[in-house]
């Protein structure tokens, strides 16, 4: 059963429709990206299933539940984190205050836990009485991953938790979601930059003007012509 | 009483009761970001509830008013701050789920503006333009207060009140739930995103500062024995504002330092001084507009206020700084990181 099952998903603002049948699934321990270029609908899928934006078509299914008419503030407490792109910490709250909030739909005492994650985001542990707001961009967005963490996730989803960051941040941001999925988490990355989600990616999808162009395994995307599939000009749906 | 210790209470009264004020709006706005401008009318329908619960019967008065129950005090206080929340019930439900902080702000002064002129021309609800005046003194029979003794008697009993709301608004910050507010504060979207039903908690919000706006006006109307709608113009609302941004947006401890510099010092301090001769009512004037020189003045080169917002520490970090022994939170289990030997399959359907 995989951690996350979306099928012939169709969502938009309004009543424009901007992915149309989409379908994909993220399994336990997983690293699966989406990648395309702009507009194609990348983050719209990813606001689709955490409950943001909700399908007018299609399920979506964690595990065994179908979350697909949940109000979005009730899909956390079923295991789905999402790390929004930008802007995606509490920036006036402290680190452990964000952590503490991320915490706030899992009953009982979270602390253990977040002495746990601290101690795998070290630059976080050393900030945690710090205003978010006072940290560099790539610490935000560890901060944001870290606080998605505190629900003891299922499946994680990610929107372009690189953006703007250095290589070097980059660097750490990715390997931080190799460990989530290499705890037994599925995880789910919208990511911009397509030489860094095929190298880190199991799985890869390739969005255009909205729908589930091109998927496989992250070694065959890696060998198409990408540039062409981009543009549109290549006909390369296979599965 | 010397007419200097009547102004001194009176200041004092203000004080405390613009504390009060200031905790309703904070919560509001300081530590959820609801623009509530319309925040003197929540202070206004607590105070006329107040007055005409505690008022007796209107027929004889020469007054017009609804109810008229002569509840006693603090009975009468807490109908009128609860009457206040469910006003801001109503206006929530309607504006709060699908207006964000600016059209709400819009919504919310037309509301301020459309309550003003309901209330000062439809006469039998309080008395219209006139206002309710002869307002019993609480407690007053009961300790056989005097006009004189009743000032300084009341000013206390504001104090005590806002010591008690004081500390309920303090467990309420330190709360998950004031954790939460802030976190909408910063941002509804990915506050919603974790799990949080935004609308319920800045519903919670706007009925708790109301409340808070409610008794704020009741304890007015009782303290100067009547009220009509020249004390709550709209623009006062600004003055609650000034208040908690020249102290400090969302700490307690600076709403006390903004009641004391804008509302006690700057409000109602320079309405005692004699008046400039051939200029009377001048120094109002000056008064209001030195009132938003600081506000600019604040917001420009002190935007957090004169106390700002506080770190709040943790008990972790600050055992941690006296160096004492942690506790079980501080045990850390490490996470091990696992490789992945093997392929993992997967299905899709999309082609």
């Amino acid at each position: 059963m995989p951690a996350l099952l979306a099928e012939n998903v169709t969502a938009g603002y309004g009543r424009t429709p901007i992915i149309t049948d989409i379908s994909l699934s993220v399994e336990k321990g997983t690293v699966t990206t989406i990648i395309g270029p702009n507009g194609a609908g990348k983050s719209t899928f990813a606001k689709a299933v955490v409950g943001i934006l909700r399908p007018t078509n299609g399920r979506i299914v964690v595990g065994d539940l179908d979350i697909t008419r949940m109000p979005g503030h009730q899909i956390p407490r079923h295991g789905v984190a999402y790390v929004p792109q930008n802007d995606n910490v509490f920036k006036s709250l402290t680190v452990r205050e964000n952590l503490e909030v991320g915490g706030f739909a899992v009953k009982g005492d979270t602390s253990a836990r977040m002495e746990e994650i601290l101690s795998v985001f070290t630059d976080l542990d050393k900030a945690r009485e710090k205003k978010a707001g006072f940290l560099s961009g790539g610490q935000q967005n560890l901060l944001a991953i870290a606080r998605a963490l505190m629900v003891g996730p299922s499946v994680i989803v990610l929107d372009e938790p690189t953006a703007g960051l250095s290589p070097a941040y980059t660097d750490v941001v990715w390997n931080q979601v190799e460990r989530i999925a290499a705890s037994g988490t599925g995880v789910l990355v919208v990511e911009q930059n397509v030489e860094r989600a095929l190298h880190h990616a199991h799985f890869v999808h390739i969005f255009v003007a909205g729908s589930n162009h091109v998927h496989g395994l992250a070694s065959e995307i890696a060998s198409l012509d990408l540039a062409a599939i981009f543009l549109g000009r290549a006909e390369a749906n296979r599965s | 009483m010397s007419a200097f210790w009547y102004y001194v209470f009176t200041l004092v009264f203000f004080l405390f009761d613009y504390f009060i004020l200031a905790m309703g709006l904070n919560i509001q706005y300081g530590e959820t970001g609801i623009l509530n401008f319309a925040y003197i009318g929540f202070v206004a329908v607590g105070a006329y509830i107040t007055g005409v619960t505690g008022m007796p019967s209107s027929a004889g008065t020469g007054q017009q008013y609804i109810l008229g129950w002569g509840l006693p005090f603090p009975i009468n206080l807490i109908l009128g701050g609860l009457t206040a929340s469910a006003l801001a019930l109503v206006v929530a439900l309607i504006a709060l789920r699908r207006l964000r902080t600016d059209y709400l702000a819009v919504v919310l002064i037309s509301l301020s503006l459309v309550l003003y002129d309901v209330i000062n021309n439809y006469v039998p609800l309080f008395n219209g333009a006139d206002g309710l005046y002869n307002v019993p003194e609480p407690l007053a029979g009961f300790f056989k207060l005097t006009t004189n003794s009743f000032v300084p008697f009341f000013a206390m009993l504001t104090g005590v009140v806002a010591v008690i709301m004081w500390w309920v608004m303090s467990r309420i910050t330190k709360a998950p739930l004031g954790r939460t507010l802030r976190a909408i504060r910063d941002d509804d979207g990915v506050a919603a995103t974790l799990g949080k039903s935004v609308f319920r908690y800045k519903l919670t919000s706007m009925l708790i500062g109301s409340f808070y706006a409610g008794v704020g006006g009741g304890l007015i109307i009782q303290f100067g024995g009547s009220f009509n709608p020249t004390a709550w113009l709209p623009g006062e609302t600004f003055v609650v504002f000034a208040v908690i941004l020249v102290g400090g947006v969302g700490n307690n401890i600076g709403l006390l330092v903004g009641a004391l510099l804008v509302e006690t010092l700057l409000i109602h301090l320079p309405a005692f001084l004699p008046s400039i001769p051939g200029h009377p009512g001048l120094i109002e004037y000056i008064d209001t507009m030195v009132v938003g020189v600081l506000l600019m003045v604040m917001l420009w080169f002190r935007p957090q206020g004169v106390v700002p917002e506080r770190i709040r520490r943790s008990p972790f970090t600050l055992a941690k700084r006296s160096g004492q022994t942690l506790d079980d939170r501080a045990v850390v289990v490490p996470v091990a990181p696992v490789e992945i030997t093997t392929a993992v399959g997967q299905e899709t359907t999309n082609g």
